[in-house]
Protein backbone atom coordinates (compact mmCIF):
# COMPACT_ATOMS: atom_id res chain seq x y z
CA UNK A 1 0.00 0.00 0.00
CA UNK A 2 1.15 3.29 -0.87
CA UNK A 3 0.61 7.02 0.46
CA UNK A 4 -2.19 8.78 -1.93
CA UNK A 5 -2.22 12.38 -1.31
CA UNK A 6 -5.82 13.53 -0.90
CA UNK A 7 -7.59 15.64 -3.88
CA UNK A 8 -8.67 19.58 -3.28
CA UNK A 9 -11.17 21.66 -4.71
CA UNK A 10 -9.51 24.94 -2.75
CA UNK A 11 -6.30 25.91 -4.09
CA UNK A 12 -5.42 27.51 -0.90
CA UNK A 13 -6.92 24.22 1.21
CA UNK A 14 -4.30 21.94 -0.80
CA UNK A 15 -1.79 24.43 -0.64
CA UNK A 16 -1.76 24.12 3.38
CA UNK A 17 -2.30 20.29 3.05
CA UNK A 18 1.10 20.14 0.94
CA UNK A 19 2.85 22.17 3.63
CA UNK A 20 1.66 19.50 6.48
CA UNK A 21 2.52 16.57 4.51
CA UNK A 22 6.33 17.91 3.76
CA UNK A 23 6.51 18.71 7.24
CA UNK A 24 6.16 15.20 7.85
CA UNK A 25 8.08 14.13 5.35
CA UNK A 26 10.90 16.35 6.98
CA UNK A 27 9.87 14.95 10.30
CA UNK A 28 10.40 11.47 9.59
CA UNK A 29 13.17 11.90 7.43
CA UNK A 30 15.62 10.06 9.85
CA UNK A 31 13.88 6.87 9.31
CA UNK A 32 13.09 4.07 7.32
CA UNK A 33 11.58 4.25 4.43
CA UNK A 34 8.67 1.67 5.25
CA UNK A 35 8.16 3.55 9.03
CA UNK A 36 7.64 7.47 6.86
CA UNK A 37 5.78 6.07 4.89
CA UNK A 38 3.63 4.44 7.33
CA UNK A 39 3.65 7.52 9.59
CA UNK A 40 2.66 9.57 6.47
CA UNK A 41 -0.72 7.43 5.54
CA UNK A 42 -1.63 7.36 8.83
CA UNK A 43 -1.56 10.88 9.12
CA UNK A 44 -3.37 11.08 5.49
CA UNK A 45 -5.88 8.94 6.70
CA UNK A 46 -6.97 11.14 9.68
CA UNK A 47 -7.16 14.23 7.85
CA UNK A 48 -9.05 12.56 4.84
CA UNK A 49 -11.51 10.85 7.62
CA UNK A 50 -11.60 14.16 9.62
CA UNK A 51 -12.56 16.06 5.88
CA UNK A 52 -15.78 13.46 5.00
CA UNK A 53 -17.05 13.86 8.55
CA UNK A 54 -17.38 17.28 7.53
CA UNK A 55 -18.13 17.79 4.77
CA UNK A 56 -20.74 20.24 4.52
CA UNK A 57 -18.18 22.41 6.17
CA UNK A 58 -15.64 24.76 3.62
CA UNK A 59 -12.60 22.76 2.96
CA UNK A 60 -10.04 25.18 4.57
CA UNK A 61 -11.96 25.17 7.44
CA UNK A 62 -12.05 21.79 8.09
CA UNK A 63 -8.64 20.68 7.28
CA UNK A 64 -7.35 23.80 9.54
CA UNK A 65 -9.50 22.08 11.69
CA UNK A 66 -7.74 18.72 11.34
CA UNK A 67 -4.16 19.76 11.46
CA UNK A 68 -4.89 22.23 14.32
CA UNK A 69 -5.99 18.75 16.71
CA UNK A 70 -3.31 17.01 15.06
CA UNK A 71 -0.59 19.33 16.43
CA UNK A 72 2.32 20.01 14.67
CA UNK A 73 4.46 16.89 13.29
CA UNK A 74 7.57 18.02 15.08
CA UNK A 75 6.08 17.75 18.13
CA UNK A 76 3.74 15.13 18.01
CA UNK A 77 6.30 12.78 16.40
CA UNK A 78 9.33 13.30 18.86
CA UNK A 79 8.23 10.12 20.64
CA UNK A 80 7.69 7.70 17.84
CA UNK A 81 10.34 8.98 15.95
CA UNK A 82 12.40 8.23 19.05
CA UNK A 83 11.23 5.11 19.76
CA UNK A 84 11.38 3.84 16.25
CA UNK A 85 15.56 5.83 15.10
CA UNK A 86 16.15 3.52 18.25
CA UNK A 87 15.04 0.23 16.50
CA UNK A 88 16.25 1.52 13.26
CA UNK A 89 19.92 2.48 15.10
CA UNK A 90 20.47 -0.88 16.72
CA UNK A 91 19.74 -2.79 14.10
CA UNK A 92 22.20 -1.04 11.27
CA UNK A 93 25.28 -0.25 13.55
CA UNK A 94 25.66 3.10 12.15
CA UNK A 95 26.86 5.46 14.00
CA UNK A 96 24.69 8.63 12.71
CA UNK A 97 21.40 6.69 13.39
CA UNK A 98 23.10 5.66 16.45
CA UNK A 99 24.18 9.75 17.77
CA UNK A 100 20.49 10.58 16.40
CA UNK A 101 18.65 7.78 18.18
CA UNK A 102 20.43 8.87 21.40
CA UNK A 103 19.97 12.31 21.34
CA UNK A 104 16.57 12.54 20.97
CA UNK A 105 15.83 9.47 23.61
CA UNK A 106 18.32 11.09 26.29
CA UNK A 107 15.48 12.66 28.03
CA UNK A 108 13.29 9.18 28.13
CA UNK A 109 15.53 7.89 30.98
CA UNK A 110 18.97 7.50 33.33
CA UNK A 111 20.35 5.01 30.83
CA UNK A 112 20.50 6.69 27.76
CA UNK A 113 22.71 8.98 29.88
CA UNK A 114 24.71 5.98 30.54
CA UNK A 115 24.93 5.08 26.60
CA UNK A 116 25.60 8.59 25.91
CA UNK A 117 28.68 8.98 28.60
CA UNK A 118 29.93 4.91 27.21
CA UNK A 119 29.82 6.38 23.62
CA UNK A 120 31.67 9.64 24.73
CA UNK A 121 34.26 7.03 26.13
CA UNK A 122 34.87 5.49 22.67
CA UNK A 123 35.17 9.08 21.28
CA UNK A 124 38.31 9.81 23.61
CA UNK A 125 39.33 6.43 21.61
CA UNK A 126 39.53 8.48 18.54
CA UNK A 127 40.74 11.31 20.35
CA UNK A 128 44.18 9.28 21.13
CA UNK A 129 44.39 8.13 17.65
CA UNK A 130 44.65 11.44 16.25
CA UNK A 131 46.60 12.52 19.23
CA UNK A 132 49.00 9.58 18.27
CA UNK A 133 49.13 11.21 14.68
CA UNK A 134 50.28 14.52 15.94
CA UNK A 135 52.22 13.22 18.93
CA UNK A 136 53.42 10.17 17.85
CA UNK A 137 56.37 9.54 20.40
CA UNK A 138 54.10 10.66 23.60
CA UNK A 139 51.30 8.79 23.30
CA UNK A 140 50.46 4.92 23.32
CA UNK A 141 50.18 2.10 26.47
CA UNK A 142 52.54 2.31 29.11
CA UNK A 143 52.89 -0.37 31.08
CA UNK A 144 55.34 -0.68 34.66
CA UNK A 145 56.29 -3.72 36.07
CA UNK A 146 54.38 -5.73 33.48
CA UNK A 147 50.97 -4.66 33.87
CA UNK A 148 49.23 -2.08 31.97
CA UNK A 149 48.98 1.50 33.36
CA UNK A 150 48.08 4.19 31.09
CA UNK A 151 46.47 4.18 27.51
CA UNK A 152 47.91 7.86 26.61
CA UNK A 153 50.15 10.33 27.42
CA UNK A 154 52.43 10.23 30.86
CA UNK A 155 53.74 13.49 32.22
CA UNK A 156 56.74 11.53 33.97
CA UNK A 157 57.80 8.61 31.75
CA UNK A 158 60.41 7.47 34.45
CA UNK A 159 59.41 3.47 34.91
CA UNK A 160 57.26 3.11 32.22
CA UNK A 161 57.82 0.96 29.26
CA UNK A 162 55.54 1.88 26.01
CA UNK A 163 54.75 -1.45 24.69
CA UNK A 164 52.35 -0.91 21.65
CA UNK A 165 55.07 0.25 19.15
CA UNK A 166 53.34 0.74 15.93
CA UNK A 167 50.44 -1.11 16.88
CA UNK A 168 48.72 1.50 18.77
CA UNK A 169 47.00 2.94 16.19
CA UNK A 170 45.23 -0.39 14.98
CA UNK A 171 45.04 -1.74 18.77
CA UNK A 172 42.87 1.18 19.61
CA UNK A 173 40.80 0.98 16.35
CA UNK A 174 40.23 -1.99 16.76
CA UNK A 175 38.86 -1.74 20.41
CA UNK A 176 36.67 1.22 19.04
CA UNK A 177 35.19 -1.02 16.73
CA UNK A 178 34.22 -4.15 18.93
CA UNK A 179 33.52 -1.51 22.09
CA UNK A 180 31.27 -0.11 19.15
CA UNK A 181 29.49 -2.88 18.71
CA UNK A 182 29.05 -4.40 22.43
CA UNK A 183 27.53 -0.86 23.91
CA UNK A 184 24.80 -0.95 20.12
CA UNK A 185 24.28 -4.18 21.20
CA UNK A 186 23.61 -3.54 24.96
CA UNK A 187 21.33 -0.82 23.21
CA UNK A 188 19.63 -3.51 21.66
CA UNK A 189 19.08 -5.53 24.49
CA UNK A 190 17.97 -2.92 26.74
CA UNK A 191 15.59 -1.95 24.39
CA UNK A 192 13.88 -5.57 24.12
CA UNK A 193 14.36 -5.98 28.01
CA UNK A 194 11.55 -2.45 27.48
CA UNK A 195 9.65 -4.04 25.37
CA UNK A 196 8.91 -7.30 27.75
CA UNK B 1 -2.47 29.90 40.94
CA UNK B 2 -5.00 27.10 41.90
CA UNK B 3 -5.67 26.91 38.43
CA UNK B 4 -2.31 26.08 37.04
CA UNK B 5 -1.85 22.96 39.57
CA UNK B 6 -5.69 21.77 38.26
CA UNK B 7 -4.27 21.90 35.07
CA UNK B 8 -1.39 20.34 35.50
CA UNK B 9 -2.93 17.63 37.12
CA UNK B 10 -5.64 17.07 34.97
CA UNK B 11 -2.85 16.59 32.24
CA UNK B 12 -0.89 14.13 33.82
CA UNK B 13 -3.76 12.41 34.66
CA UNK B 14 -5.24 12.04 31.33
CA UNK B 15 -1.87 11.02 30.26
CA UNK B 16 -1.75 8.03 32.26
CA UNK B 17 -4.73 7.24 31.78
CA UNK B 18 -5.07 7.27 28.01
CA UNK B 19 -3.73 4.07 27.15
CA UNK B 20 -6.26 2.41 29.69
CA UNK B 21 -8.63 4.65 27.99
CA UNK B 22 -7.66 3.33 24.52
CA UNK B 23 -7.40 -0.26 25.29
CA UNK B 24 -10.32 -0.44 26.42
CA UNK B 25 -12.02 0.73 23.14
CA UNK B 26 -10.20 -1.43 20.90
CA UNK B 27 -11.21 -4.30 23.47
CA UNK B 28 -14.80 -3.69 22.13
CA UNK B 29 -14.28 -3.49 18.14
CA UNK B 30 -11.25 -2.59 15.52
CA UNK B 31 -11.15 0.69 15.07
CA UNK B 32 -9.08 3.04 12.97
CA UNK B 33 -7.25 5.94 14.30
CA UNK B 34 -9.92 9.08 13.69
CA UNK B 35 -12.76 6.77 14.70
CA UNK B 36 -10.73 5.81 18.26
CA UNK B 37 -10.74 9.15 18.49
CA UNK B 38 -14.11 10.34 17.98
CA UNK B 39 -15.03 7.72 20.64
CA UNK B 40 -12.51 8.52 23.03
CA UNK B 41 -13.97 12.64 22.88
CA UNK B 42 -17.62 11.75 23.00
CA UNK B 43 -17.77 9.36 25.51
CA UNK B 44 -14.99 10.86 28.13
CA UNK B 45 -14.83 14.00 27.26
CA UNK B 46 -11.38 14.42 27.06
CA UNK B 47 -9.67 16.64 24.55
CA UNK B 48 -6.10 15.36 23.61
CA UNK B 49 -3.97 16.45 20.90
CA UNK B 50 -4.94 14.01 18.39
CA UNK B 51 -1.55 13.55 16.88
CA UNK B 52 -0.43 12.04 20.41
CA UNK B 53 -2.23 9.30 19.80
CA UNK B 54 -0.25 7.65 17.27
CA UNK B 55 2.81 7.52 18.97
CA UNK B 56 1.06 5.75 22.23
CA UNK B 57 -0.77 3.02 19.39
CA UNK B 58 2.81 2.19 17.98
CA UNK B 59 3.95 1.83 22.19
CA UNK B 60 0.84 -0.23 22.61
CA UNK B 61 2.06 -2.43 19.68
CA UNK B 62 5.56 -2.74 20.28
CA UNK B 63 4.74 -4.22 24.10
CA UNK B 64 2.40 -6.74 22.33
CA UNK B 65 -0.75 -5.10 23.85
CA UNK B 66 -2.17 -4.10 20.21
CA UNK B 67 -1.90 -5.02 16.35
CA UNK B 68 -2.92 -3.28 13.36
CA UNK B 69 -3.60 -3.63 9.51
CA UNK B 70 -3.77 -1.61 6.92
CA UNK B 71 -7.07 -2.04 4.88
CA UNK B 72 -8.01 -0.57 1.48
CA UNK B 73 -11.37 1.69 0.84
CA UNK B 74 -13.07 2.60 -2.03
CA UNK B 75 -11.45 6.15 -1.44
CA UNK B 76 -7.99 5.25 -2.37
CA UNK B 77 -6.87 6.22 1.35
CA UNK B 78 -6.58 3.24 3.43
CA UNK B 79 -7.53 2.86 6.94
CA UNK B 80 -5.00 1.31 9.75
CA UNK B 81 -7.26 -0.64 12.42
CA UNK B 82 -6.44 -1.46 15.26
CA UNK B 83 -7.36 -4.24 17.53
CA UNK B 84 -6.06 -5.49 21.17
CA UNK B 85 -4.14 -8.66 21.41
CA UNK B 86 -4.94 -11.79 23.83
CA UNK B 87 -1.70 -10.13 26.03
CA UNK B 88 -3.92 -6.72 26.04
CA UNK B 89 -6.87 -8.22 27.19
CA UNK B 90 -4.96 -9.73 29.86
CA UNK B 91 -3.45 -6.45 30.87
CA UNK B 92 -6.57 -4.35 30.69
CA UNK B 93 -8.48 -7.32 32.98
CA UNK B 94 -5.41 -6.01 35.57
CA UNK B 95 -5.65 -2.52 34.64
CA UNK B 96 -9.44 -2.76 35.03
CA UNK B 97 -8.88 -4.01 38.78
CA UNK B 98 -6.18 -1.79 39.53
CA UNK B 99 -8.55 1.06 38.74
CA UNK B 100 -11.22 -0.03 40.72
CA UNK B 101 -8.82 -0.79 43.91
CA UNK B 102 -7.81 3.03 43.38
CA UNK B 103 -11.62 4.54 43.43
CA UNK B 104 -12.15 2.56 46.43
CA UNK B 105 -9.14 4.02 48.18
CA UNK B 106 -9.83 7.04 46.68
CA UNK B 107 -13.43 7.23 48.27
CA UNK B 108 -11.74 5.74 51.58
CA UNK B 109 -9.68 8.65 52.13
CA UNK B 110 -12.32 10.81 50.98
CA UNK B 111 -15.04 9.87 53.50
CA UNK B 112 -12.54 9.04 56.23
CA UNK B 113 -13.06 11.43 59.20
CA UNK B 114 -10.15 12.68 61.30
Amino acid sequence: MKFKEIQFTDRNAERVYNNYINNIKNVTKPLSHIDREEILMEFNSHIFESLQKHKTDSELDTLLNAIDKLGAPEIVLKPLIADKLLEKATKTFNPIDVFKALALNITNGFSYIIFGILYLFLGGGIFLIFAKLINGDKVGIYAKEGQIQVVGMVSDYNGYQEISGSWFIPIMLLSIIVLYFLITLLLRFKKSINKK
Amino acid sequence: MKNKFLEKWKSQVKKGTLSFIVLNAISKKELYGYELIEIIKETTAIEIAEGTLYPLMNRLKNDGLATSKWVEQESGIPRKYYAITYDGKETLKLMQSYWTELETSIKKITNYEI
